[in-house]
C-alpha cells in the first residue's frame, strides 16, 4: 500500500473574540465585587422599571426584538402564548413530562427531558423555523393557487400511510384536519397585530381543507412569530418557551403519583416482530 | 367536501392503540430479554462487546468483532477531556453550577447535533464520499468532483470532510489509520477516492481531509449508511463531556471561567426610561 503523506497540524491563529459580546443585557458591577451585579438593564431599560412597569409578554417581546411591542403586537403575542401553553396530555413532548414525572426523574430534568422532544420535527418546534420560511417564500402568491399546484405537483409525495405534511406547518393530523389549530388561528387573525402571514396561512390551510389537510399547530405558531417580526431561526426556540408550562405542568402532575400510575403495557399487548 | 374530510382513515392508529409491535426485542417477565433475535442474557451479556449491541440496536445486525472495535476506537479518538471544545465546554459549566453529572453530558452530547462539529456533521460527510464515488463512477475525474464540490461554495475548499477549523491537518487520521490496518482492514473505493480527493485538495488549497472525511469514506466502505454512521455515533464525545463536567464538579461552584460584569461586553443600547 503505498504510504501516505499526512499534513502536519498546525493551528490556523484564528482570531477568537477576547470577550463575549451581548446586545441584550448590560450588568452594572457593584463597587465591592466586581462579579456581583447592582443594577441590570436589558437594551437599555431598568429591570426593577421593568418589573414594576411592564408585563410579562412585553419583556418577552423586549428580550427578544430588541424594543417594547406595541398594544397591538403584545395582544397578539399575549394570545398566542395562552392558546400554546400547553400541547396536551397526548403530545409526545408531553407524554415524555409526564414519563419522566413519574419514573420519578429528577424534576429539574422533567422540562430538559421534554423540550428536547419537542424540538422533533413532526408537530414540534423542528418544524416551526420551514414552516416562517415557506409562508415568507410564498407570501407573494395567491394561497389558494399554490396550494393547487402543490396537491398536484406533490401527490406522488403522499405517504402510503400515515400524516401528510404537504408543507411545513400544514397537513393532516391523524387522517384529517386538524381542529384545534385552526379555531386558534380565526380568533388571532382577528387581532389588529396580525399580519400578512396569518392570513396567506388561513386561506393556504382553507384551499387544502378538501383533501383532509390544513392549519398544524406549529403552522399557526410560525405565522405569528413572521408577523410579529421574529427571524425563522428563533421559530424553533419560541415554541419551546410557549409550550414549556403545560410540559411541567403534566409531568409534575404525574411527579406525586406511584410508578403505577400510569399504563406500564402487559406482555400480552407487547408484541416482538423482527419482520 | 371530500370523502377524506368527511370520515378520515384512522385505521393505522386505531391498530397500536393500547400495544407495542417492536421490531427491536424486549423483556418478557419471567421469560427472557430478547434483541433481534438474540437471548441478551445467554448469548449477547460477556460474550461480546458494548459496541457490537449498539450497532446491533441500530442497524438490526450483530457486527463482527472487529468492526465494533474500529468505532470503539473512534469514540476515543473524537472525544477529548478539553473544555475548550463546546460540548466539553458545556459539561464543565455542568459542573460549576452542580448540575448532575448524566444531565451535563447529556447537555453536551446534544450540543453535537450542530451544522458545525460533533456527530451530525458525519451523515453530510457520508453523504457527500457516497455520492462522489458514485460520480466518479459516473465518469467525472477526481479534479472535477473537486472543482464541482468547491463552486457551490464560491470556489472556496468547503468540502464536508475536508479541511478543519482551527487547525490544518488532523492528527486523528493517522491514529484511525493505524486502528483499522491493524485491525486488518482493506483500502477500499471509498478510502481510495477520499485520499485522491484529499491530494486534489491539498494540491490546489493546501487543505486536507479530516477525521470526518475519513470516517465517512472508511465506513462507507463498510456498507454503512449515513444514517446508520449517525445512529451509531450519538454518544460519540461523552466521555470527554463527562470528564470536563468532573473537572469542575470537584472544585468551588462557579470557578469555571468566572466572569466579572465588565468581562461582558455590552454593545446595546444605552439607558433609556420606559
Amino acid at each position: 500500500m503505498e504510504v501516505r503523506k499526512h499534513q502536519k497540524v498546525t493551528s490556523r491563529n484564528a482570531v477568537f473574540a477576547d470577550k463575549i459580546t451581548t446586545r441584550i443585557w448590560q450588568e452594572r458591577p457593584s463597587e465591592s465585587n466586581p462579579y456581583i451585579a447592582a443594577g441590570n438593564c436589558c437594551h437599555g431599560y431598568d429591570l426593577i422599571e421593568l418589573m414594576q412597569q411592564k408585563s410579562y409578554v412585553d419583556m418577552f417581546y423586549l428580550l427578544f426584538r430588541g424594543n417594547l411591542p406595541s398594544s397591538d403586537e403584545r395582544q397578539l403575542l399575549e394570545q398566542l402564548m395562552v392558546g400554546f401553553i400547553n400541547p396536551g396530555p397526548r403530545h409526545p413532548a408531553t407524554r415524555a413530562a409526564m414519563n419522566a414525572g413519574v419514573g420519578k426523574s429528577d424534576p429539574q430534568n422533567i422540562l430538559p427531558i421534554s423540550l428536547t422532544i419537542m424540538g422533533g420535527e413532526h408537530l414540534g418546534a423542528g418544524a416551526v423555523e420551514g414552516a416562517m420560511r415557506f409562508m415568507r417564500k410564498h407570501r407573494k402568491e395567491n394561497p389558494a393557487d399554490t396550494a393547487e399546484s402543490m396537491l398536484t405537483e406533490r401527490v406522488e409525495q403522499r405517504p402510503k400511510e400515515g400524516d401528510w405534511h404537504i408543507a411545513p406547518g400544514f397537513g393532516s393530523h391523524f387522517g384529517g384536519v386538524d381542529l384545534m389549530p385552526s379555531k386558534l388561528a380565526a380568533v388571532l387573525a382577528k387581532l389588529p397585530g396580525s399580519g400578512s402571514m396569518l392570513d396567506w396561512g388561513t386561506r393556504f390551510s382553507s384551499a387544502l381543507n378538501k383533501e383532509g389537510m390544513g392549519w398544524l399547530t406549529v403552522g399557526v405558531a410560525a405565522a405569528v412569530f413572521a408577523d410579529l417580526g421574529f427571524h425563522p431561526r428563533y421559530g424553533a426556540g419560541l415554541f419551546q418557551l410557549l409550550s414549556a408550562p403545560g410540559l411541567l405542568a403534566h409531568g409534575m402532575e404525574q411527579a406525586n403519583k406511584p410508578i403505577t400510575a400510569m399504563p406500564f403495557l402487559s406482555d400480552k399487548a407487547y408484541v416482538i416482530d423482527y419482520e | 367536501m371530500s370523502s377524506i374530510m368527511n370520515k378520515p382513515d384512522t385505521l393505522l392508529w386505531d391498530q397500536q392503540r393500547n400495544k407495542i409491535v417492536s421490531k427491536k426485542g424486549g423483556w418478557f417477565v419471567g421469560d427472557g430479554v430478547y434483541c433481534h433475535g438474540y437471548d441478551m442474557m445467554d448469548e449477547l451479556v460477556g460474550k461480546v462487546s458494548y459496541m457490537q449491541v449498539v450497532m446491533l440496536n441500530v442497524t438490526g445486525k450483530l457486527p463482527a468483532r472487529h468492526v465494533a472495535d474500529w468505532f470503539e476506537a473512534a469514540h476515543i479518538c473524537l472525544s477529548w477531556p478539553d473544555s475548550r471544545i463546546w460540548c466539553n465546554h458545556i459539561g464543565a459549566l455542568g459542573g460549576t453550577m452542580r448540575a448532575s453529572a448524566l444531565a451535563s453530558t447529556v447537555a453536551g452530547v446534544l450540543a453535537t447535533d450542530s451544522r458545525a462539529y460533533g456527530v451530525k456533521p458525519l451523515k453530510e460527510g457520508v453523504v457527500f464520499i457516497q455520492s462522489a464515488v458514485a460520480a466518479l463512477e459516473s465518469g467525472l475525474s477526481v479534479e472535477e468532483i473537486v472543482l464541482n464540490e468547491c463552486e457551490k461554495h464560491g470556489g472556496k475548499p468547503y468540502i464536508m470532510g475536508y479541511a478543519r477549523p482551527i487547525a490544518k491537518g488532523d492528527e486523528r487520521v493517522p491514529t484511525m489509520e493505524l486502528v483499522a490496518k491493524e485491525l486488518g482492514f482493506p483500502v477500499g473505493e471509498h478510502l481510495k477516492l477520499a485520499y485522491e480527493i484529499d491530494r486534489e485538495l491539498l494540491a490546489r488549497f493546501n487543505e486536507g481531509m479530516n477525521i470526518n472525511g475519513y470516517m465517512s469514506a472508511f465506513l462507507s466502505d463498510q456498507h454503512f449508511t449515513s444514517e446508520e454512521v449517525y445512529r451509531i455515533c450519538t454518544m460519540l464525545v461523552a466521555s470527554g463531556v463527562s470528564a470536563c463536567y468532573v473537572d469542575m464538579r470537584d472544585r468551588p461552584a462557579e470557578t469555571f471561567l468566572p466572569l466579572r460584569c465588565d468581562d461582558i461586553d455590552y454593545q446595546g443600547k444605552p439607558h433609556r426610561t420606559l
